[in-house]
């Protein structure tokens, strides 16, 4: 075999062992990061703990709304991929925007960003232990960059979503690099796995 | 007579063959397609994206962005580290586009970062950005921006 065949057919394979990843397009997360558990503030004002999506699968980004481009970008294709679901299913998932940047996102700016891209989309934040708690359960960091002149600043976080059972276990983590088609592929197979396990239950 | 038509008749289409030759080269130095604004509710800063074509034989480099319709005006792109870690980079020395070369300022990459609004702005409506730039005379392009919807890419 020519080194240049060899070379592509150990690309194949490994792109079929990475295929053979569930069939996920993200990254499946199931059993490697502990089940949802947080105590943050929700956009209308109230102190709100994991228990708040008891029994409804859960799909988290982390953020801020003072974010311009891959923010909206993501939450946009995130409800695109959503709305392609069946209705049943789209009822039963709830979005979730935690915003790493208190200072700036109150209720009210959290409130107003949430109701932009979904009504089953919910803000959340909360102080910087909360955050920090929450953030690096999921293996995750945020941070600010130094303030400008006019008192505005840079706020790096994940570009990644967290998706998370009904039972609150992590199923994914779905990179910024899907498109809405692939987004909604992993959330439809996951959605309907959990009508199955209803089922048979 | 009818020689005399034919010879009129051909000047006629070289002269027209000849205008469409030439107006098929670039009228302007740069070309901005697509310029868009992406509202954000609740007075959060919001991207401004366009397609940037130098028909020039010399680079050129955008080094500014100014409104009226917003406070501040930065040039930046969005960089996602392999961990995963997403961080805005301002582009100090601005967007280089070498000759014939186009650029674009789209979703997760090189966008204006627009602070501040002055105003509340709806879908639909034009917002006018000044774009300033070096190797380019003039150096300052007003494009008309259309603002688009925040779930739009």
């Amino acid at each position: 075999m020519k080194p240049v065949r060899l070379a592509l057919t150990a690309v194949m394979l490994l792109g079929l062992a990475a295929c053979a990843d569930e069939g996920w397009n993200g990254k499946s997360i199931e059993g490697l990061m502990p089940e949802l558990e947080f105590e943050l503030t929700a956009e209308t004002g109230e102190t709100v703990t994991e228990s708040e999506f008891a029994g409804r699968p859960v799909a988290m980004y982390f953020g801020f709304t003072h974010c311009p481009d891959i923010c909206p970008t993501t939450l946009a294709r995130l409800v695109a991929a959503v709305r392609r679901l069946p209705e049943p299913m789209q009822e039963e998932l709830q979005l979730a925007f935690v915003s790493v940047d208190p200072q700036r996102d109150g209720p009210q700016q959290l409130a107003d960003y949430t109701d932009a891209f979904s009504e089953r989309m919910l803000g959340l934040t909360g102080t910087q232990r909360q955050l920090k708690a929450l953030t690096r359960r999921y293996r995750t960091t945020y941070g600010y960059d130094e303030e400008r002149a006019d008192g505005s600043y840079n706020v790096s976080h994940s570009s990644a979503i967290f998706v998370f059972d009904a039972a609150g276990e992590p199923q994914l983590m779905l990179l910024d690099s899907l498109g809405v088609a692939e987004i909604a592929a992993d959330l439809e197979k996951l959605l309907a796995r959990r009508a199955e396990n209803a089922d048979s239950a | 007579m009818k020689i005399l038509s034919g010879i009129v008749l051909v000047i006629v289409l070289l002269a027209g063959a000849l205008w469409w030759v030439a107006d098929m080269q670039p009228a302007e130095p740069i070309e901005i397609d697509n310029p868009r604004v992406r509202l954000v509710p609740g007075g959060a800063p919001m991207a401004g994206y366009f397609t940037l074509a130098n028909h020039t034989d010399s680079p050129v480099r955008l080094v500014s962005a100014s409104s009226e319709a917003f406070g501040h005006v930065m040039i930046h792109r969005t960089v996602v580290s392999a961990d995963g870690s997403a961080r805005m980079a301002h582009q100090d020395e601005g967007v280089l586009v070498g000759a014939g070369e186009t650029v674009e300022f789209k979703p997760k990459g090189l966008h204006l970062m627009l602070m501040r609004a002055r105003r509340e702005l709806e879908v639909g409506e034009a917002v006018e950005i000044v774009l300033g730039f070096e190797g380019l005379e003039p150096a300052e392009h007003t494009v008309v921006f259309t603002v688009v919807p925040v779930t739009s890419s």
